[in-house]
């Protein structure tokens, strides 16, 4: 019985080491980083009109793969204008883009071709996942789709739809708009650019 | 490549190798071409297909009748009722049955419509390859009209799934006709408008008079169809010499040209515009009451209202929707005149209520190799056009 | 010419190399050997009155479901342009002998058919200047379309009866 009590007592001791430690250490980073509110404010300022820049002149690169692409084309044109939202201009090239649409299915002899025109993008980019095929491989579970395109690229938005009209399109441009306002200026915006 | 005797490498040839790769704006799709070209000239062109390879025909020997029309909707994409009609047609033969008249006009409609915004994209596509990016703003102005009819009939823009085994999804409301009929009526100046654009314009004709020439044997040999082949001076139109689904009943032209270059296709396929509208018109104006589906409640549904009093429709009604069609053991092919081509189903079946073999004949497919041999001998620019002309889908290429 | 006479005609002049033919649902279809395919489709296409100058489609079936023989077979669908009427022909492939010789000397229009064969089942087409993967990537192994080739590779992955599918996924015939 004694020797319970004994090791009972040595893991308390232990324990109340730890926390006290604990609190030293903060209390130490508290002084050290206080200075450091000034920096955060203006980072986190200009970080803002960064990405209120970023997010007002999103330009897709051409990534149409099948009929998901068409209704990106319908989403182009002057019905459902995407111009009005920045993304006006679909450069062929990924080196000047900063968005991939991912429209329409992903076959396997595909994958790879979409990793390469992803890392040619330059960074910051983001990836919107269009359509049901895009998202989680689609009706098409087998052996020649790949079950979604999160698999070979990370995805920030998914827009549910087979099509996705181009007004679910438009939505998602405008939700990864917002993602854009919500992290800019903060760490997670500062992840992208590597 | 061959070492010289000083140990240096020598190539055969000068010629550059080309890439226009899976992702590119022109290709319709994700089509890959390597060129190898003798300066701006292309000596030859290598086709590489595949990156849409969805599996679709093995899919479908998983799935019951029924669940295969979505899947049909996917492959030629910018013309969906085109698909379903080809599968069906063929169950149909298979299972012996007719369809009531009434479905037979909808059927048209839905088709004439689909032909029609297909070929909206076609222009739109290769007039924007070309440079003419107007007409590819004003395409589409039009083609939303059609996808607005459609979603108004089938609750979908693109992949409407409207035509189904027995007859059509649902019955056409007179609201839904007074759209069409509204639509057919402002059509034609627009293929005017698109017309005084395109079709006298000298650079429109600099660029595609005298490129991509396909004579009429060559065409034949090659197993093109559709509009290249009436644009080589071959009047074969499967809605004509093989008549399917009313279509005898119709009165229209087919448009055929000689020289079967660019602009050959672009006039013929102009035209087919404007004979599609003239047949949504005639439909229109024929169409016949009754019902829009067999009567047979082993293919397609009963009425609704009949389950709440008929124990039979609910029996039947469930043994549809949990089983699905059982089609006798047999195999057939039925081809369909599609806005690319011909456009058939082989289908096989083994008596169950699952296919065993399910294949598309795409006119894509078929018009690939025929495509690359246009292209040998002609500028990098006139690649892009003769793709554009060809209008290929990857979606019915690749399946 | 009607597809009865279609089938005379073809059976009075060829008859050596036919096995059998019929008319299915108003269509002429050929049963032929894979030794007089070339032959067949040859007059097919030469002879003035038949003139089969358009191939349509070269299609091939796997039945191994219904434990016949041959197992695979090979079907030609071709057209006549001038003459508008069609012909089905129907050629039988053993398993352990799947070879066919190439029609692409008499139509250009077979080169990607016959390449696909040679994908998606594993026929080996002879004479055929460039056999290769055409839709699958070329380092795939196996051929999609025959039927003991799994039709999935994984599992579904979201279910609400999530066990329940795994037992019937277990339990299932490779294809269906």
């Amino acid at each position: 019985m004694g020797l319970i009590d004994q090791a009972y007592d040595l893991v308390e001791t232990e324990v109340n080491n730890v926390k006290e430690n604990v609190k030293d250490v903060l209390d130490q980073a508290d002084y050290d980083f206080s200075g450091a509110i000034y920096d955060s404010i203006l980072t986190t300022k200009v970080g803002k009109v960064i990405g209120w820049a970023q997010k007002n002149a999103l330009w897709p690169a051409t990534f149409g793969l099948a009929c998901c692409a068409i209704e990106m084309m319908a989403m182009a044109n002057s019905r459902w204008d995407a111009a009005r939202f920045g993304a006006e201009v679909f450069r062929a090239s990924p080196r000047q883009a900063d968005l991939m649409i991912v429209s329409g299915r992903v076959s396997q002899k595909m994958a790879p071709v979409l990793k390469t025109i992803f890392d040619q993008m330059p960074e910051p980019k983001w990836v919107i996942s269009m359509g049901a095929c895009a998202s989680c491989g689609g009706i098409f579970n087998n052996y020649a789709i790949v079950q979604g395109v999160d698999r070979v690229v990370p995805v920030d938005v998914y827009v549910p739809g087979c099509p996705p009209g181009p007004e679910a399109l438009l939505y998602g441009i405008i939700k990864l708009q917002e993602k854009i306002m919500h992290e800019a200026g903060t760490k997670q915006a500062a992840k992208r650019v590597a | 490549m061959t070492v010289t005797e000083q140990g240096l490498l020598e190539r055969e040839k000068d010629s550059m190798t080309l890439n226009m790769g899976p992702q590119h704006p022109s290709t319709h799709g994700v089509f890959r071409v390597v060129l190898e070209m003798d300066g701006e000239l292309v000596d030859s062109a290598e086709p590489h297909i595949g990156f849409l390879h969805t599996g679709i025909e093995k899919t479908s020997e998983a799935k019951r009748y029924v669940h295969v029309i979505p899947m049909t909707d996917r492959l030629d994409y910018l013309s969906p009722p085109g698909n379903n009609l080809a599968f069906c047609l063929t169950v149909e033969k298979l299972l012996q049955t007719d369809v009531p008249e009434r479905a037979n006009y909808l059927r048209v409609i839905m088709c004439e419509l689909a032909r029609m915004a297909s070929h909206l994209v076609w222009l739109a596509t290769h007039a924007l390859d070309i440079g003419a990016m107007t007409v590819f703003l004003y395409c589409w102005r039009e083609r939303e009209m059609i996808l607005d009819l459609n979603e108004e009939i089938s609750g979908v823009r693109m992949m409407t799934s409207y035509i189904r085994l027995g007859g059509v999804a649902q019955d056409s409301t007179p609201g839904w006709l007074q759209s069409v009929r509204k639509f057919v009526e402002y059509f034609p100046a627009k293929i005017d408008e698109y017309e005084r654009l395109l079709t006298h314009n000298p650079i429109w004709l600099d660029r595609t008079q005298n490129v991509g020439v396909m004579s009429r044997e060559e065409a034949i040999n090659w197993s093109m169809s559709g509009p290249v082949l009436r644009a080589s001076g071959v009047n074969w139109d499967l809605r004509k010499q093989r008549p399917y689904s009313g279509y005898e009943n119709f009165e229209f032209e087919v448009p055929t040209e000689k020289n079967g270059d660019i602009y050959d296709r672009y006039l013929v396929r102009v035209a087919e515009l404007r004979q599609s509208r003239e047949i949504v018109k005639q439909a229109l104006k024929k169409l016949p009451s009754g019902p829009y589906k067999v009567d047979d409640n082993k293919i397609s549904l009963p009425n609704r209202k009949t389950l709440k009093s008929s124990m039979e429709a609910l029996i039947h009604h469930f043994k549809l929707v949990s089983e699905g069609v059982s089609v006798p053991k047999g195999e057939t092919y039925v081809p369909v005149e599609g806005p690319r081509g011909e456009v058939g189903f082989y289908i096989v079946s083994d008596g169950s209520n699952v296919p065993s073999r399910v294949k598309l004949r795409a006119p894509s497919f078929m018009a690939i190799p025929g495509m690359c041999k246009m292209m040998e001998g002609c500028f990098i620019a006139d690649v892009v056009g003769i793709i554009g002309s060809i209008d290929i889908v990857m979606g019915e290429v690749d399946r | 010419m009607t597809s009865e006479e279609i089938i005379e005609k073809v059976k009075t002049d060829q008859g050596e190399g036919i096995a059998s033919s019929e008319v299915n649902l108003g269509d002429s279809v050929l049963f032929v050997s894979k030794e007089a395919i070339h032959g067949v489709a040859e007059y097919l296409k030469n002879d003035p009155d038949l003139d089969f100058d358009y191939l349509s489609n070269i299609t091939g079936a796997d039945y191994l479901n219904e434990d016949r023989e041959p197992r695979f077979e090979v079907v030609y669908e071709l057209h006549s342009i001038e003459k508008n009427h069609s012909i089905r022909i129907r050629v039988g492939l053993d398993e352990e002998d799947p070879t066919i010789p190439t029609v692409s000397d008499l139509w250009k229009g077979a080169f990607y058919p016959e390449r696909e064969l040679f994908d998606m089942f594993g026929f080996n087409v002879e004479g055929h200047p460039n056999l290769s993967r055409l839709i699958m990537p070329e380092e795939w192994e196996g051929n999609p379309l025959r039927k003991d080739y799994p039709l999935t590779i994984e599992d579904v992955t979201f279910s609400h009866n999530r066990e329940f599918k795994q037992d019937l996924v277990k339990s299932k015939p490779p294809t269906r």
